[in-house]
């Protein structure tokens, strides 16, 4: 007889292995499924080549919620995260170059414009504001709006009072926030445009939009919720990559009890009089538990790992039409020496933080119109790394090691193409063209690259159509609508079957919130507790 | 002293007749100012050569709001709405045509040579945009709340909505929430897959706006589009006998029966004011007339550039100098020869409006050349035929043909409209021929009117057809600006009833008549 558990967690990327944490601290016997032989998911290191060790695909953190930080003792599990400082914007001959240091960034944006250095200083005070009002949404459970029970929209009736009660200036920004574009958004406060250009990037990573959709504005606020030591709009590396995020929280999770296997594909849960029992291994071992919760996407775990016709056709179809649309590609480089940038020659503290390839509103545009019509940008938006300048360890000494956030390649190819080999190649290399524009040495310093399409994030990950969020971060697919509306609430139509994967609210990025909320939430319940 | 006026109406298009009909109407003395000579905005019709009579802008008159002609009885003064049965013709790119009818079962047998799956699909879409635009009704037809401090009537007024709401039932309300931020590109793409039947029914989403398909929010204005008339999934396509200048001497004739005094030819230049309060206008010829209320059917930021900005403060100047509303919409008057033959065309098929937006990318190609400043080189057009009901609008057997061209943004980047306006007018007839050869030929005459000339001979700061953008951020509470979305307009006594405000653009009177309710609240006090 196979051994059971309370509950068994399928897939072990960030958000699976802290709903195992969270679960096993309450006293429940928990196992962790993951199908790699790494965990992590898209929150993952890998040595690559020898010495060199990648955040394959997700490289840089700053949502993580800090209660999970405190909670779950991640510093004593050995996380560290490593600032990350200012962003460079390289142009020709010319370069905008942002700091932490608030005083330096306004003084350099004097250069461009006396009124945004002004505007600069009102805008980031503003955001702040409205970030904190914010964040609570990110840790309830959200309503369903189709039924109006008290009980569900208890926690939304103390944010609404909060709107009420804000100044009229921040109500508006907020509505803003929610509705316009992040270009539009921006056009109010500054003219520069590789300061538009670079900010609105925030507003577009992992979604397939570009600055001018509507609806982008609100990604510019989730970058400013994150915060590192209490400090907003922070961002920061792990020690050893993203994968030092998923081991740290493993390691709280095995110091509570969890039980975690990898190189253990999950092939079918198990359902029996409609509840989920157990699942299947492909490997073809059963393992009994009482529940089931996946941290994988919605289209994974409802089409291919519940057995067809399990779930009404209703519910099916609108599994069936939730977004996904990867757009970005990771292109990763082994370097044999530092690169220098054309417009500021030299190595020097700028090339310490993120270099952005955002010269303009047009430039971040036009390389959305290339995907919205099924090609990769012919000159992208590219946000690069050089992680071995704030962490040596992850590469040989004296090597170096880049990481290039590219955006956009679009996972649905034009005329119904499909990501070959060769068009990754080809990819890979158009993106090492448009470096070698501001690092005219590139070249030459380039050991290995390792690339991944949508695709290869697909195949390697799971995450449906390559998206790094499980699925787009568009309006209709946040809060009680992500990923099912009438389904915001961790639960499934299937009874004990349960999701935590940012496939659910608050979504994507390394926060950890879902699986959180998630944990909590199906404790609360198996308490016998009504609706939080 | 007494003002002379309860109120001064400030513009004459449509929505400043409503407002000025209904506070007529309720007893109060009423003074309309338009500066063209003939009432209408966007209504008016253009004489486009001898005897040839286009719609200015606008082409069909089927979104008024019913009440608006119930309660102006604009019938009685010489409306007269003509529906067609068909109400879309859309030609393909490869050949053939798609027909959207009045009749939705008739419409899902055409279709089924085009695409089965889709034929079946359309009955249901098309009660699913009824089912979900008679909910938006209820929010159009709604003085929005106020956000900061909601008073018992919003309350009440909530509750109606959440009854209404709760009438749609959990899936259709959780339906409703999730569609209204949609692309119309997702929403029509969910319910088919023939790319033609797709682009046809989103140009509704788009027209007039600035923004393509794949915007969050389009599903929105498409939905508003269909509320509170019969459009259900094609839209309405509802023409006016004597073209859309007969619906503006009707509402002209019917403001002047409530006692409404119109003057045109009459400029204001100036909201004055006393001790912050509008207090009445100055004229372009430098009198000044008092009222207790001032009524601005113009549009947002034009209104509040009537206004001493030192009166407004810097951060309301800055807020609505922001408002977006800058177009991205032409106009094309075609005086032919005869009627032009549209391939698979027959003449009862052209009687509605004919769409040219083969798919979703071509729509969104035209509307990307808005964002980089360029004329679309393939246009996406809506166009009608308005002489197919009324043939009075042009000589003996020849036709005026009303074409709208998008994407034309009314800032040109390295070109101005004096270079461009001409190349519009060919693309739009290299366009048509393209499915009706030999229009070219036809052409008699053509007017091209442009982003430009709406903002200077139409007074639409802009060149926005609907005075502000359709988009999520001046939407309902916060349309044109949050904290002014209740008709009360940027100072005591100044109010919005145009397009600017709630419920917004179009053909609908629902401004006016919803800014006539808070006026006339106030002016009781």
């Amino acid at each position: 007889m196979a051994t059971r558990y309370d509950v068994v967690v399928i897939g072990g990327g960030h958000n699976g292995l802290t709903a195992a944490a969270y679960l096993a601290k309450a006293g429940k016997s928990v196992l962790v499924l993951e199908k790699n032989e790494l965990l992590g998911g898209a929150a993952m290191t890998v040595e690559r080549f020898p010495g060199f060790r990648f955040s394959a695909m997700s490289y840089v953190v700053s949502l993580l919620r800090p209660e999970i930080i405190r909670e779950l003792e991640l510093p004593r599990h050995g996380l560290e995260i490593l600032p990350l400082d200012g962003t460079i914007t390289p142009l020709d001959g010319d370069s905008l170059w942002r700091v932490n240091d608030h005083g330096r960034t306004v003084r350099e944006l004097r250069r461009w414009s006396l009124n945004d250095a002004e505007a600069y200083e009102e805008y980031g005070r503003l955001m702040a504001e409205m970030a904190r009002f914010i964040k609570p949404i990110l840790s309830i459970v959200p309503p369903d709006p189709g039924k109006i029970s008290p009980l569900e929209w208890l926690p939304l009736v103390g944010l609404a009072k909060g709107f009420r009660d804000l100044p009229q200036k921040l109500q508006t920004t907020f509505i803003q926030l929610m509705t316009m574009s992040a270009a539009d958004f921006l056009d109010q406060w500054f003219e520069t445009e590789p300061l538009k250009a670079t900010m609105s990037a925030s507003g577009i990573i992992g979604t397939f939009q570009g600055p001018r959709s509507p609806g982008t504005a609100y990604v510019l606020l989730h970058h400013y919720m994150g915060e590192i030591d209490g400090a907003f709009r922070a961002w920061g590396i792990p020690k050893g990559g993203t994968g030092g995020i998923s081991y740290a929280i493993a390691s709280a999770a095995l110091a509570a009890g969890v039980e975690i296997r990898t190189e253990a594909p999950v092939a079918r849960i198990a359902v029996k009089g409609g509840r989920a029992t157990g699942v299947t291994l492909a490997s073809g071992e059963e393992i009994g538990a009482g529940a089931v919760l996946s941290s994988v996407d919605s289209n994974v775990t409802f089409l291919k790992l519940l057995e067809p016709g399990t779930l009404e056709p209703e519910f099916e179809r609108e599994v069936r039409r939730y977004k996904f649309r990867g757009s970005s590609g990771k292109v990763n480089l082994a370097l044999d020496g530092l690169p220098e940038l054309a417009c500021k020659p030299g190595v020097g503290p700028w090339l310490r933080g993120a270099i952005s390839f955002s010269p303009s509103l047009d430039y971040m545009e036009r390389a959305y119109d290339d995907a919205k019509y099924g090609r990769y940008s012919e000159r992208p938006y590219i946000d690069c790394i050089i992680p071995t300048l704030v962490d040596p360890s992850m590469a040989p000494p004296g090597k170096h090691i880049m990481s290039c956030f590219v955006q956009y390649a679009p996972y649905k190819l034009e005329g119904g193409a499909t990501w070959t080999p060769e068009l990754r190649d080809a990819f890979g290399e158009n993106v090492i063209d448009t470096l070698e524009e501001r690092f005219p040495d590139i070249r030459k310093r380039i050991l290995h690259a390792y690339v991944l399409s949508p695709k290869d994030i697909e195949d390697l990950t799971g995450l449906t159509e390559g998206n790094i969020f499980q699925g787009e971060l568009s309006l209709e697919q946040l809060f009680f609508n992500r990923p099912v509306p009438g389904w915001a609430r961790y639960r499934t139509p299937v009874r004990d079957l349960w999701m935590c994967g940012s496939a659910t609210h608050p979504g994507g990025g390394i926060m950890g919130a879902p699986g959180r909320i998630a944990a909590l939430e199906f404790l609360r319940a198996k308490r016998g507790g009504r609706a939080a | 002293m007494a003002a002379a006026f309860d109120a001064i109406v400030v513009g004459g298009g449509h929505n400043g007749m409503v407002v000025a009909s209904y506070l007529a109407k309720s007893r109060r003395k009423v003074l309309l100012l338009e500066r063209e000579p003939e009432v209408g905005g966007i209504l008016r019709n253009a004489e486009l050569a001898p005897g040839f009579h286009a719609p200015g802008i606008a082409h069909t008159v089927g979104r008024l709001r019913a009440s608006v002609v119930r309660d102006l009885k604009l019938m009685r003064h010489g409306f007269e709405p003509i529906e067609p049965d068909v109400r879309v013709f859309a030609p393909q790119a490869g050949g053939g045509a798609l027909a959207f009818w009045k009749d939705p079962a008739r419409t899902a047998e055409g279709l089924r040579v085009f695409h089965a799956a889709d034929a079946d699909g359309y009955l249901r879409f098309d009660r699913k945009v009824r089912a979900l635009s008679s909910f938006v009704a209820y929010i159009l037809a709604a003085t929005p709340p106020d956000v900061k401090a909601p008073s018992i009537a919003d309350a009440i007024g909530g509750l109606r909505l959440g009854k209404a709401f709760r009438d749609l039932g959990d899936k259709a309300g959780r339906e409703t929430i999730r569609a209204l931020p949609m692309a119309i590109a997702d929403f029509v793409g969910e319910a088919f897959e023939h790319e033609g039947i797709r682009g046809a029914l989103a140009t509704r989403g788009v027209l007039y706006s600035n923004v393509g398909p794949w915007a969050a929010g389009s599903a929105a204005s498409f939905l508003v589009d269909s509320a509170g008339n019969d459009g259900g999934a094609p839209g309405q396509s509802v023409v006016s006998r004597g073209g859309t200048a007969g619906l503006a001497a009707a509402l002209r004739a019917a403001a002047t029966s409530f006692g409404v005094e119109v003057r045109t030819g009459v400029e204001v230049v100036e909201i004055l004011t006393r001790g912050a309060r509008a207090a009445g206008v100055r004229t372009a010829d430098g009198g000044t007339i008092e009222a207790r209320a001032v009524v601005s059917a113009v549009d947002p930021k034009r209104t509040l550039r009537l206004v001493d900005p030192e009166v407004l403060g810097p951060h309301l100047v800055w807020r609505g100098e922001n408002i977006r509303q800058p177009g991205a919409t032409a106009k094309v008057n075609l005086a032919l020869g005869a009627l032009p033959s549209f391939e698979g065309g027959a003449e009862e098929l052209l009687r509605g409006r004919i769409v040219i937006g083969h798919s979703i990318d071509h729509v969104e190609r035209a509307k990307d050349a808005w964002k980089y400043g360029r004329v679309a080189e393939e246009p996406w057009l809506e166009a009608t035929i308005p002489t197919l009901a009324d043939p009075s609008l042009a000589p003996e057997g020849k036709h005026v043909m009303s074409v709208l061209f998008e994407a034309a943004p009314r800032n040109l980047r390295g070109t101005d409209w004096a270079s461009e306006r001409e190349r519009v007018g060919d693309l739009a007839v290299k366009t048509l021929e393209r499915h009706a050869p030999g229009l070219g030929e036809l052409v008699e005459a053509r007017q091209v009117i442009t982003p430009e000339d709406l903002e200077t001979e139409y007074a639409l700061t802009g060149g926005h057809v609907y005075h502000a953008e359709h988009g999520l951020d001046q939407f309902f509470a916060w349309r044109p600006l949050n904290g002014h979305a209740r008709y009360r307009f940027g100072i005591e006594g100044l109010y919005l009833a145009g397009s600017g405000a709630h419920p917004g653009g179009g053909i609908t009177g629902g401004p006016g008549a919803n800014a006539a309710r808070a006026i006339l609240r106030d002016l009781k006090r």
